[in-house]
């Protein structure tokens, strides 16, 4: 049931992903409708298999990686739906639909129907969620940083080009990218004490030799020397954009690493 | 009757005969009501703008129609007709149709996407409207004109992007800049051409204005002209420091603009862009400057490369305008058919009913011992012969009319059945 609706819901998003990268080619009102439409319909049929997936497992669907990053997918395409109707922007959706598909295919790798022994008590909860909007906010951090990359270098040619049609003003775009930035890090941060903090009550080391746990930290050293920078060093544009593309790949090593090597996180 | 399109526009005749044939309000009242007097032309609307003049019409005769038409407005303007008839275009029926929704969604403009031409074709129905020369022909294919006019502007993006250099620097800017509200402005060198692009970047918010010239009283007075503020030109540093976009257009051989100096004031601005439209040639800001991070400079050619690039643009956009257009045409075409060949399905069946009363009445006369139910029955026997008899020729006729074929059906039914004069 829960496996079924989650199929349904990724193909929502691959036809809506599909429909976003065509707008981008071909300027048509009906193809940005579809892809809309595309994505609520994956999105509704997302939080069904979710609150099925919650009944099944009587706790919140986030005790294993895969069902957190299915979370955290359904986080990134609710929010890049309301983004999208409050700024008007609507060539977000070919930014952000592309890796939330890209993880949500992560998110279906494995499903252990149960949780690790070790994973019980309120604040283990709050670690993962806590995390898991902290990504969210990141994936928009990236594509605003692609989005003002590849705006700038058209104007900087001056050759315009699709995407100079396409995409809002760069200071609209370096604005994304602080903002995300500045909403996803405390996400990330408290996450991540979190975590310390459970790591020492429940294993005994306040470190444990953890790829994911060693990735996440990697990550949140990057978004946090980006974050000093724009703060005090006046860093912005293109050097917070480059940042915001290596902070992200950091956190894509984190999940990677908590799917596929051996570890605590790990499935 | 039949729907016709006459005149001559820029794409066949020179401005020299447009002009002489452009024709005033007052003039044109004039003119309507004397093509409408003549009882050649059923139904007539005329555009007359600087870029085309043009005669829409129904009539039974379209050729004599466009004839009298012509004749009437060069006799007005004091044109001889031999001149223009040359240059004269005719359009009927279904491209007549397709004509008058492209005039009015700007495809058949100079500058197409160009927005007053609607506005003009209005007028041009209003004042007919007015005159009273437009009736059930004229009146739905105006009204589905504005309407597919309207659907062109909002569904596609003929019109949006800018095609003159001065707006296309507006736009860069507003590319760079969130918004041009409250960005200041810094005009350097006092050319018509600056202050036109300083004009436009007014109009989009930018504010306030400084003006520098290395002559004093010419930056006082430009800075006057503009509501700004003139600027001494030893400040001009100080002034680059505070200011988001420079448009420059001195005559100065060399440049005033120095990498070095933008690079120094790039550093207190703290990531703020500066956008340099430099519309002087030789070029008053070093290209140099484009190795900058947040510096974005675009001089003349650059400009007239996005001027291409929002053209090439456009005609993407007029392509899929088209398409749009031609289903309209279709669909218009379709509605009005059906509307036709309902006044000759209607005389199709009063004609058979007629002959069958006259020959239901003959025989019966014929027959007087007949009972009742022998006379309702060959009643009801020649009614359903007709029903029959008149269904393949009716279905026919509705088929054709929605393939927008239905007049050649119409005049072969009115042939064969003697129905008369259609109208």
């Amino acid at each position: 049931m829960h496996a079924n609706l989650i199929n349904a819901a990724i193909i929502g998003y691959v036809v809506a992903t599909g429909l976003a990268l065509a707008y981008l080619v071909q300027r048509h009102d009906l193809v940005h409708r579809l892809s809309r439409l595309a994505a609520l319909a994956g999105w509704v049929t997302h939080t069904v298999a979710l609150v099925a997936r919650a009944l099944e497992l009587g706790a919140p669907p986030l005790g294993s990686l895969p069902d957190a990053i299915s979370v955290a997918v359904w986080v990134i395409v609710l929010l890049e739906m309301l983004i999208e109707q409050r700024t008007g922007v609507r060539v977000l959706a070919a930014f952000v639909l592309p890796v939330a598909v890209m993880l949500s295919l992560k998110a279906t790798t494995t499903r252990p129907g149960t949780l690790a022994p070790a994973l019980a008590g309120a604040w283990v909860w709050v670690h993962i969620a806590l995390a898991m909007v902290g990504i969210a906010a990141f994936v928009f951090n990236f594509a605003g940083a692609l989005m003002y990359l590849l705006q700038e270098r058209q104007l900087k040619l001056k050759r315009p080009g699709a995407f100079y049609y396409r995409l809002p003003s760069l200071q609209t775009l370096d604005r994304l990218t602080f903002r995300t930035l500045a909403l996803g890090f405390p996400f990330l941060t408290t996450g991540i004490v979190l975590g310390v903090m459970w790591a020492r009550a429940a294993w005994g080391t306040t470190f444990p030799v953890d790829p994911l746990a060693f990735f996440s930290v990697l990550a949140w050293v990057i978004y946090a020397g980006t974050l000093a920078g724009r703060a005090i060093g006046g860093w912005h544009g293109r050097r917070a954009a480059y940042f915001a593309i290596v902070g992200f790949a950091a956190l894509v090593l984190t999940l990677g690493a908590g799917l596929f090597l051996p570890g605590r996180h790990g499935s | 009757m039949a729907l016709f399109v006459a005149g001559l526009s820029h794409k066949n005749a020179p401005v020299a005969v447009r002009e002489r044939l452009a024709v005033e309000e007052d003039k044109l009242r004039e003119l309507l009501g004397d093509l409408q007097a003549s009882d050649v032309l059923r139904e007539v609307v005329v555009l007359s703008t600087c870029n085309r003049v043009e005669v829409y019409g129904v009539a039974e005769a379209p050729g004599e129609a466009r004839a009298l038409a012509f004749r009437h407005l060069c006799r007005q303007r004091g044109v001889d007709l031999t001149e223009v008839e040359s240059m004269l275009y005719t359009h009927l029926d279904a491209d007549a149709v397709r004509h008058a929704f492209r005039v009015a969604a700007s495809l058949d403009s100079m500058m197409i996407g160009e927005p007053q031409i609607l506005g003009q074709v209005k007028d041009a129905f209003a004042l007919a409207q007015a005159c009273e020369s437009v009736g059930p022909h004229l009146h739905p294919l105006f009204s589905q004109a504005f309407n597919v006019a309207k659907r062109v502007r909002t569904e596609t993006e003929i019109a949006r992007h800018a095609v003159s250099v001065s707006f296309a620097a507006v736009e860069l800017a507003k590319k760079i800049f969130d918004g041009l509200g409250g960005r200041a402005v810094l005009l350097v060198g006092a050319g018509k051409m600056s202050e036109l692009a300083a004009k436009h970047l007014v109009e989009h918010g930018a504010f306030p204005i400084y003006v520098a010239n290395r002559t004093w009283t010419r930056a006082q007075e430009l800075a006057r002209a503009l509501a700004g503020t003139a600027v001494p030109w030893e400040e001009l540093p100080t002034a680059l420091a505070s200011v988001d976009i420079v448009v420059t257009s001195t005559g100065a051989p060399e440049p005033v603009i120095r990498r070095a100096t933008v690079m120094q004031v790039m550093h207190g601005r703290r990531g703020r862009p500066l956008f340099f439209i430099d519309i002087a040639v030789p070029r008053d800001v070093e290209a140099g400057v484009d190795g900058l991070d947040d510096v974005y400079r675009y001089d003349v050619d650059d400009l007239k490369q996005v001027v291409d690039a929002n053209l090439r643009e456009r005609a993407r956009e007029a392509q899929r305008a088209e398409t749009l257009v031609e289903r309209e045409v279709a669909k218009f075409l379709a509605r009005q058919g059906e509307v036709e060949v309902i006044p000759t399905i209607v005389s199709l069946r009063e004609r058979l009913e007629e002959i069958r009363q006259g020959e239901v009445r003959k025989t019966l006369a014929r027959l007087p011992e007949a009972t009742p139910e022998t006379r309702a029955a060959i009643d009801a026997l020649s009614t359903a012969m007709i029903n029959k008899i008149l269904h393949a020729p009716i279905t026919k006729l509705r088929e054709s009319s929605r393939a927008g074929a239905s007049r050649s059906w119409l005049e072969l039914v009115h042939e064969l059945f003697a129905l008369g004069r259609r109208g």
